[in-house]
């Protein structure tokens, strides 16, 4: 058979424990589908979604209710989304526990960060194109979060919401960043992230002369596995769509209307609870960022995994920043619990 | 990986988009309005298709539904669709009446186009209970004299335009006058206000707001649906029952007695045993006689019931030396021909003359027969009255005796 | 050290040069990101004729959102923003509780629990020559 343009995206063979599943779990491979599913559901909404305040939380009804498929069209947006921010950051959690960040892949991993980030900005852009009550508090506090910045606060704020106050630029702008101003870089750092994949060498396992298996797969097998990835998540997100639809409330009224939901989305949710404690700056600022910078910055400071070591969970080498993920990941995570429980 | 798999993989996706398409066939297909009024289309008549209108006054092909109810008119969710509905199910609460029977196209108009009936209605002495707590605070000594200072919520009114009108009632709060008659009442006593849901018990039903009238509940007419949809001007008396004539508040003891027994008999049952009536008041519905202003006030504050009753036995049947007074339809636009159109009660035309009251409230229920003579037709009941006036009849009362307590003398029914 | 040769030299410079390029091009995307198209939300609320607010009554006004409050000395007008991120904060039974981060306010708008440091502001008020109650968006 000749190889497809599909086929021709791959190598011609791959050493087969780069493609093992137990070994990458396929979380970056299904963000790469996810990320496409997304794409396309957001380019049908967007024919019928419009970005101004009077009209935005209607046109989200318009679609959820009235489009035919609208609704699904919108929950398979929704539920892609949800799923790519976490298996985004499954793929980095598997990075850092496989040690694959290491030596010339360290620059990979901070373009895989900013997709993370990317990602996660996204999200949080397209939860408030809802413009309903459901996400007024997100809106305001996440906004205000930006406030709290010295020297470039205000101006940031300006800059994302288009005023000094929310107001009726501010469905604009975010709708603007969140189909070009986020979008375009992220397609430019996706696409440089998987070059980069290719560039380094494919998944990191050790260099040959150190390989103890030497088993190869063809591009054929590989590419029959994405497609079976993708009927299986596509069926998956068809069957969550349907099962729970995205959500939506009544229109906003007042962007300070004292009726909303206080909840945080879910991914901010460990934010929130940071937030409870304290100084907004340093808790709902430093402190994500700090996190960021550790993961990010780690791997150039830190010697990390052999390349001998490469290839399986939990080498030897390079256990301090297993340990520091692990460590924030439980926090993140400890953080989410907490701020799901009600608050006394 | 064998090729299988990708076939069960694939069949997989296939039930997933099978089952997505069932799914959006057995939705109900939306069911679009645009009425004429809003020009907004809306989705209510998806689920609600079987619900009666609401009057033949507002036609919902007209009006539609959110114009009223507000609530979300695109959404096919019930939970959203009326998460912002105005007042839940009786948008003509007064705390939001402003904004759904109200609005300058509505009834919220001015006094000279007839559309003030919300600053009426809300200002009028049956929502701000003026009159009562006037009475109560009096009798306890609480204020000088009988007239109004508090109502059940604070109100202005800017122009006041009668003898008997206050320019403003304060926010009716019992603690502040330290005296427990006066807690007593109010803990007990303010149930009867139009603001106010009523007490516990069927006797009592009836909504808040401009429903409290206008959707009778007995009978209970509901809906395929189960809901009460109805909006009339036909009330029977049983409605004003739900607030009046209910029992009596024993003023030794600051609480409401109601009266043990249910009247079926209006004749024998109904009004207290020291109340003298003709013989329209029992065959007739309050509403056949009672005027719009009567009941809904003039737009001022009144301390009183009394001071906004006006109608009397000469109203209809005029004295020794005045026939009652009428008009004659000679306008479509005439306010009075509107109003008969829109509550058919008698089958008016253009050229009929009909009864009208001292302050030009027409009659529409009514019509001067050739003879002479009038006929009135029950609003609520459709029987028809004739009576005739009392000019050139064998009446002997002295000329300057024509109030209706005169009449009375001799008029009244024995039980 | 060895001498770096001429052409990566250069390579450097223009590395710089176009850096320096870039940092100007930032500087002008950020203020042109950053201009106010539209003026922000009004800050000056009139709330209609000063004469229907009873003396000792208090009303929550929620598209400042702040409590007016009169006494005899006259009105105060307190935002009812939280002063941590600025959630519109709810009555509870001893003040105000902010439903986003749990701060708590007590009926002065003093804090009683953090993490807001700062009390509730009390917002500038005016009687307009027309007798209308204006309250300001900034502080008192």
């Amino acid at each position: 058979m000749r190889p497809s343009f599909f086929h021709h995206l791959h190598p011609p063979t791959i050493p087969a424990p780069q493609a093992r599943l137990s070994y990458t779990l396929g979380a970056g491979g299904m963000s790469v589908f996810l990320s496409l599913v997304v794409g396309f559901t957001g380019i049908l909404e967007a024919f019928y979604y419009v970005p101004t305040p009077e009209k935005a939380a209607a046109s989200v009804q318009t679609i959820s209710y009235l489009v035919p498929f609208g609704g699904l069209v919108r929950s398979l947006h929704y539920w892609s989304a949800q799923l790519l921010v976490t298996m985004v950051a499954v793929h980095m959690l598997r990075v850092f526990l496989t040690g694959a960040y290491a030596s010339r892949r360290r620059f990979n991993h901070l373009l895989g960060m900013s997709l993370l980030v990317g990602a996660i900005l996204l999200n949080f852009t397209g939860y408030v194109l809802r413009w309903d009550q459901g996400i007024q508090w997100a809106l305001v506090v996440g906004t205000n979060l930006l406030k709290t910045i010295p020297a470039i606060g205000t101006s940031l704020y300006v800059a994302v919401t288009g005023s000094t106050e929310l107001g009726p630029l501010t469905v604009l702008r975010f709708y603007i960043w969140h189909v070009f101003g986020f979008v375009l870089p992220i397609v430019v750092i996706f696409v440089w992230h998987l070059f980069r994949v290719r560039r380094d060498g494919g998944i990191a396992v050790p260099p040959p002369a150190l390989r103890t298996q030497h088993e190869r797969i063809s591009r054929s097998v590989l590419v029959r596995r994405e497609v079976l990835a993708a009927f299986l998540t596509g069926a998956l997100l068809l069957t969550l769509s349907l099962i729970w639809p995205a959500p939506i409330a009544a229109p906003m009224t007042d962007v300070q209307a004292a009726t909303g939901d206080a909840r945080a989305p879910w991914f901010f949710l460990w934010v929130q609870q940071l937030l409870r404690w304290g100084d907004p700056f340093i808790l709902g600022v430093l402190v994500p960022l700090a996190i960021l910078a550790i993961l990010g910055v780690g791997p150039y400071i830190v010697r990390g995994t052999e390349p001998a070591d490469l290839g399986r969970w939990f080498p030897p080498s390079g256990r301090s920043l297993q340990a520091v993920a692990i460590l924030l990941a439980l926090g993140v995570v400890a953080l989410t619990i907490l701020a799901l429980l009600p608050v006394p | 990986m064998k090729s299988i798999w990708l076939v069960v993989g694939a069949i997989v996706l296939l039930s997933a988009v099978i089952a997505a398409g069932i799914v959006e066939t057995v939705k109900p297909r939306p069911v679009e309005l645009i009425p004429t009024l809003t020009q907004q289309p809306e989705y209510c008549l998806t689920c609600h298709a079987e619900l009666e209108e609401i009057s033949a006054a507002h036609p919902v092909k007209t009006f539609g539904c959110v114009v009223c109810h507000g609530g979300e008119r695109l959404a096919l969710d019930g939970d959203l669709a009326h998460s912002t509905m105005r007042g839940g199910a009786n948008p003509s609460d007064f705390s939001v009446v402003e904004q759904s029977c109200g609005s300058e196209q509505c009834h919220s108009g001015s006094a000279q186009d007839r559309r003030d009936h919300i600053q009426r209605a809300t200002t009028s002495i049956q929502a701000t209970y003026a009159g009562a707590l006037a009475n109560i605070l009096y009798t306890f000594g609480a204020e000088p004299d009988l007239t109004a200072r508090y109502g059940i919520s604070e109100v202005k009114d800017a122009q006041v335009q009668t003898v008997t009108g206050v320019p403003g009632l304060l926010t009716f709060e019992a603690a502040s006058f330290n005296n427990p008659f006066i807690e007593q009442f109010s803990q007990n006593c303010t149930t009867c206000h139009l603001n106010a849901m009523p007490a516990a018990g069927e006797e009592y039903d009836r909504f808040s707001g401009c429903s409290a009238c206008h959707t009778p509940l007995k009978p209970r007419e509901t809906t395929a649906d189960g809901n009460i949809h109805r909006l009339t001007t036909a009330m029977p008396y049983t409605q004003c029952n739900t607030c009046h004539n209910r029992g009596n508040y024993d003023l030794r003891t600051m609480t409401f007695v109601p009266r043990s027994d249910h009247p079926t008999d209006r004749l024998r049952d109904y009004y207290q045993p020291i109340a003298q009536f003709v013989k329209c008041e029992y065959t007739l519905d309050c509403v056949d006689c009672h005027t719009r202003i009567e009941a809904m006030g003039d737009g001022d504050l009144h301390s009183s019931k009394k001071d906004i009753q006006y109608i009397q036995c000469k109203t209809c049947h005029g004295t020794l030396t005045e026939l009652p007074r009428t008009t004659r339809l000679n306008d479509e636009n005439d306010i009075a021909f509107r109003m008969a159109q829109l509550n058919p009660v008698v089958e008016l035309k253009l050229g009929d003359e009909i009864l009208m009251t001292a302050k030009g409230e027409p009659l529409w229920n009514t019509r001067v027969q050739p003879d002479g003579t009038f006929e009135l037709v029950g609003k609520a009941t459709g029987q028809t009255f004739r009576f005739r006036p009392v000019m050139g009849s064998g009446c002997k009362q002295n000329i300057d005796q024509q109030a209706s307590q005169y009449c009375h003398e001799c008029h009244s029914v024995e039980r | 050290m060895q001498q770096p040769s001429r052409r990566d030299f250069l390579k450097l410079m223009a590395t710089y040069i176009a850096g320096l390029a870039g940092l100007l091009g930032g500087y002008g995307m950020a203020r042109f990101m950053s201009f106010q198209s539209e003026q922000g939300q009004s800050t000056e609320f009139d709330l209609g004729p000063a004469d229907a607010f009873a003396v000792n009554s208090k009303k929550v006004v929620t598209e400042i959102p702040a409590i007016i409050a009169r006494d005899a000395g006259g009105f105060t007008a307190m935002s009812l923003q939280c002063t941590h991120l600025g959630c519109t904060v709810e009555e509870s039974a001893d003040g105000f509780a902010c439903p986003c981060h749990g701060s708590r306010y007590d009926s002065t708008g003093v804090v009683t629990r953090g993490p807001a440091t700062r009390a509730l502001p009390h917002l500038r008020t005016e009687v307009s020559a027309g007798g209308h109650l204006i309250v300001h968006k900034d502080e008192a």
